[in-house]
């Protein structure tokens, strides 16, 4: 908790934390690089609210000198030249940064299977994966090393991994924090998130992160709320939407039996509790249409990655071999095949029927969504099917609708741009798994609220794997 | 169908190559692709717009023009791999 | 055969911002290389890109001033290209909303007055400049992010001359909007002109060929020139004209085939989604068209109405603005326009392009002040221009130089009569000379005159005087 901080113990914390941050980088390989943390205790200030916390900060965020190489080859050696607004924002709080974690090549994937340091293993059992993109960050939040650390979602790259290592995990409104110094996926789909085990971390932090940054147009200049202060879990008259198809199509029945007594929970305690239905086509385009939304965008926002001004550059007789060979060694082959796809998706032949069919299709699912939250203070679902699934488990079918609607449904959240959040649900055979819950544009005092209103129901609240 | 060599093609126009197994694996991939893109034409979307950004008003913001933040050339080219005299060097460029 | 020649222009011009297009790093030509510019110029990943509000302001005033409708939801788009000068791997331009549309320039050629159609106008970034040694090339990113406007026109010119004399007009104008340097020499503005011929009558279009980086007005024309006859030769001998990119050689006077166009590049265009729509408030637009600067045309017709010049001395001011607004100073002061104008035109021009400096530095009332020194006749051409003048461009009064040189021309009939009347009572000689017809006699006698009047007299009258004087005695 933030409030265990200060100036007087910031020191030995921020210590600490190193040591069981190199600790559980040494299990679970959740970290890229380990910042000094002098200059920062040399020039930290006298007050903020995050004064003397040691976060971890995932590897697409631009550390000013500091290595930052989100996990791909071709920025192995990069050094970026500016701080991420949050960067500095994190700074003028107080907070010391320890690290930079782990996450998926340019955190273009779900699993952090696809890091150029390799896998980041769960922290609740070191057989399964972490999830992703911001594998590193959950588990180094779950593990207890600090209790703060940003990640970044564009599909559910902080829900998806916050669920698997049983920590809370939340991507606000689109344009609430500044995505200006993030290595970027999809720009329309990218949002800054971040992991706490509270939820009055989580309301503290948004205080410190949000906010109308004139170097990212597309931020908002709506005013910042005392999230922290106002943070309120009374659940009584709380209109919950149950996303039904989420919840029919579950096939894990601890999952669904986790899920009813929530449910159950949140009724005994006032909430009003409805089933949701959607339209089940649209759902089952959610995945091909965010697929195309986000590789077109990211095979254009990677096009800087060329070797010529930063990053790794490969011989070559001219500089489009020069390209070549840096873009084809610098880059994995997932992600040099989804740049295929994106590039295929923008061709003028194409674009109508793919690029500009999602991007169509992705109006429809927020309308339908929409229409939803203009009744019910929020969506609710579990995070996904199951708890963390091995590391070597490849046997999923990608058409089936469980894999479709169920392990992708908090897609809709990036679509919308709508604040959503993973808070824990309960644990199945010693792993946790995730709730999730997505409220209306800048609601994000609601979505707080409940989830603190969830967090007493279920207990989960600082829930952590510590090694032993 | 598209063949490994239209994906090689592909991939040299956004600067990278693939390997023959790459090829191959995307062409397979391109079919379990196109059957999740049939979920995706399946949809009506008659008079639907394009939706480009999650929010659709509009802003008014503009940048004043006042510098506020410029670099040093060191740090211009501090990540560059070839330098010389302040500038960034690559074999010569035949336009 | 005849052919109609077909002729569009597409002109890329700087716009004259502090800061880039989406970067607060300055604009500055000729910097140390890589000085003007931050991670966003040097497309780092993570960065974003943030609109310039004076490069907006600049392409309203150029819309404007060229009667272009104005798109008030300002949108961006994505080039997608790879290129070793373009940092991002993309060219944020207006592909799919340009923020004007559907305007016109009036150009005047041989007399003949013509409206030229422009297409659209969109706001875009420059990309880096190279520069190219024996075996490696150099790159400077400080021209990386410069506002750019490319203008397009309707291809509404049929040869070189009009051609030219769009391009002199549109430079005209942008550089009286004050929002661009025009200079192509330096690339601040550049100039890339389609070509094609069809059938006389036909309304088939040719096969274009696309002349680029023209680097002078002149040229432009040249090369337009060339390249007619060029297609026309081949046409003629039944020939096809294979779609290329051309560039104009000065030394060979021809056009010279860079590259053939194989099929169209796909550019990938779709909206930037890092740029949110803008829309421009209807009132700020207001301000900025209520406070456009005087465009050329419309100075032209007030010289005339004002001033009362011709249409000769009025394009040679107006070819040059510096000029014509230091015309405009002096005649605050100056009572006579056609003879300041003379001034401007002439003997000012002159000094400056002998002396160098330039015209913003003069002193616009003490040079009003001579011209009317001169105009009323205090002081003698001569004087003015070889003595008082190169003061006056040093900043010097010319009232007291006038008086310290002791040049003030004395016109007063009463001080040059008594002077006359003493002349000829001292040159009996020449009297008797002059009563005998030899004119001569005349030229020596004025001469003394001014001699005695240590050269202040106003010589005219000298001479008038001395007529009426000597006439009295002739006659008595």
């Amino acid at each position: 908790m933030f409030k265990e901080y200060n100036l007087e113990n910031v020191e030995a914390k921020v210590n600490e934390a190193l040591k069981k941050a190199h600790k559980s980088h040494e299990l679970y390989n959740d970290v890229v690089t380990f910042i000094d943390p002098r200059a920062q205790l040399a020039n930290m200030p006298k007050t903020g609210k995050m004064l003397g916390v040691p976060i971890a900060l995932k590897d697409n965020v631009c550390t000013k000198g500091i290595r930052t190489t989100a996990c791909s080859n071709i920025l192995n050696d990069y050094e970026p030249i500016y701080d991420a607004t949050i960067v500095k924002k994190l700074a003028a709080a107080g907070a010391i940064s320890i690290c930079k974690t782990n996450m998926d090549e340019l955190a273009m994937g779900g699993t952090n299977l696809t890091s150029n340091i390799g896998a980041c293993l769960n922290p609740w059992d070191t057989s399964r994966m972490s999830g992703g993109s911001s594998g590193g960050s959950a588990v180094i939040v779950a593990s207890g090393a600090v209790d703060f650390a940003i990640g970044s979602d564009t599909g559910d790259s902080v829900r998806k991994p916050a669920s698997y290592c049983g920590v809370v995990g939340v991507k606000p409104t689109y344009g609430r924090i500044s995505r200006y110094g993030i290595i970027p996926y999809s720009s329309s789909l990218d949002h800054v998130g971040y992991f706490t085990r509270t939820i009055e971390d989580a309301a503290v932090a948004l205080e410190v992160l949000a906010g109308r940054d004139d170097l990212d147009m597309t931020s908002s200049d709506r005013p910042v709320e005392a999230y922290s202060q106002q943070l309120n879990s009374e659940l009584k008259g709380k209109k919950i939407a149950v996303f039904k198809n989420v919840y029919d199509g579950l096939t894990n029945p601890d999952t669904k039996a986790l899920f009813a007594k929530l449910i159950a929970n949140l009724t005994a305690k006032g909430a009003i509790v409805e089933e949701v239905s959607f339209d089940e086509k649209l759902l089952k385009a959610i995945l091909p249409a965010y697929y195309l939304i986000a590789n077109c965008e990211a095979t254009a926002n990677h096009s800087n990655l060329d070797g010529i001004r930063f990053g790794v550059r490969k011989p070559g007789k001219d500089v489009e071999e020069i390209m070549i060979n840096s873009r084809t060694a610098g880059f994995g082959s997932l992600i040099r095949k989804r740049f295929v796809i994106g590039s295929y998706g923008l061709f003028v032949e194409n674009q109508e029927k793919l690029f500009r069919q999602a991007q169509r299709v992705r109006r429809l699912i927020v309308e339908e969504v929409k229409r939803c939250l203009d009744e019910y203070d929020c969506l609710l679902a579990p995070a996904s099917n199951d708890i963390a699934p091995k590391l070597n488990d490849h046997g999923r079918d990608e058409l089936s609708d469980e894999y479709l609607i169920i392990e992708n449904h908090m897609i809709i959240g990036n679509f919308t741009g709508y604040p959503s959040m993973t808070v824990p649900m309960g644990m199945i055979n010693g792993c946790p798994i995730g709730v999730n819950l997505t409220c209306k544009a800048f609601a994000e005092q609601t979505m707080f609220d409940i989830g603190a209103g969830i967090e007493e129901i279920t207990g989960l609240k600082d829930l952590k794997k510590e090694a032993a | 169908m598209k063949d490994i060599a239209y994906f090689k093609k592909l991939a040299h126009q956004i600067m990278f190559d693939l390997s023959d197994e790459e090829a191959q694996d995307i062409a397979k991939e391109f079919d379990t692709l196109q059957k999740q893109l049939s979920l995706l034409e399946a949809i009506d979307t008659t008079n639907v717009e394009e939706m480009i950004y999650p929010f659709e008003m509009p802003t008014t913001f503009l940048r004043e023009d006042v510098i506020e933040n410029v670099c040093s050339q060191q740090d211009a080219l501090k990540n560059a791999k070839d330098s010389a005299e302040g500038h960034f060097v690559v074999p010569k460029v035949v336009k | 055969m005849e052919y109609d020649v077909v002729i569009g222009i597409e002109i890329h011009c700087e716009l004259k911002t502090t800061t880039k297009m989406f970067s607060s790093a300055p604009c500055v030509f000729g910097a140390k290389a890589n000085t003007c510019v931050n991670e966003v110029d040097l497309g780092h990943p993570g960065t974003m890109p943030c609109v310039n509000k004076e490069a907006v302001k600049k392409a309203i005033q150029i819309c404007t001033a060229l009667h272009l409708e104005i798109d008030p939801l300002v949108k961006f788009d994505r080039k997608n290209y790879y290129y070793s000068d373009l940092p991002k791997g993309f060219q944020i331009t207006q592909q799919f909303h340009p923020i004007g549309k559907n305007g016109y320039i009036m150009i005047n050629v041989d007399g003949e007055k013509k409206k030229i159609r422009i297409n659209r106008i969109h706001m875009e970034e420059d990309t880096a400049k190279q520069f190219h040694l024996n075996d490696i090339t150099l790159i400077d990113y400080n021209r990386a992010g410069t506002p750019l406007v490319e203008i397009v026109s309707e291809p509404d010119m049929q040869n070189g001359k009009e051609a030219a004399a769009y391009v002199e007009a549109l430079r005209q104008t942008l550089y009286y909007l004050g929002v661009s340097d025009v200079k192509m020499e330096e690339g601040s503005m550049r100039c890339d002109v389609n070509v094609s011929l069809k059938p006389k009558g036909s309304d088939v279009y040719g096969t274009k060929n696309e002349i680029k980086n023209l680097n002078s007005i002149a040229n432009v024309q040249k090369a337009i020139d060339y390249e007619v006859s060029r297609q026309k030769a081949l046409l003629d001998k039944g020939e096809q004209i294979e779609q290329a990119t051309r560039r104009y050689d000065e030394a060979l006077k021809e056009t010279v085939l860079m590259r053939k166009k194989e099929g169209n590049v796909d550019y990938k265009f779709f909206p930037e989604p890092n740029i949110f729509p803008i829309m421009l408030d209807s009132e700020w637009i207001k301000s900025i068209q209520a406070a456009l600067p005087e465009l050329p045309e419309v100075r032209k017709e007030r010289y005339a109405k004002e001033y009362g010049l011709n249409d000769y001395d009025i394009s040679v001011l107006i070819a040059n603005k510096e000029l014509a607004d230091t015309y405009e100073k002096v005649m605050k002061t100056a009572k006579n326009a056609k003879m300041a104008c003379n001034w401007m035109i002439g003997d000012v021009s002159a000094w400056i392009n002998k002396n160098g400096g330039s015209f913003q530095n003069i002193n616009c009332e003490y040079l009003g002040q001579l011209i009317n020194m001169v105009d009323a006749k205090e002081i003698s051409n001569s004087q003015a221009k070889d003595i008082v003048l190169p003061e006056v461009m040093n900043d010097q009064d010319p009232k007291a130089i006038v008086e310290a040189k002791g040049l003030k021309q004395v016109s007063d009939s009463s001080t040059i009569l008594a002077i006359v009347k003493e002349v000829l009572a001292e040159q009996t000689q020449s009297v008797e000379d002059y009563k005998n017809g030899k004119d001569r006699a005349l030229k020596f006698m004025v001469g003394q005159v001014m001699k005695k009047s240590k050269g202040q007299a106003n010589p005219q009258m000298v001479n008038q005087l001395l007529l009426e004087e000597l006439a009295k005695l002739i006659n008595n």
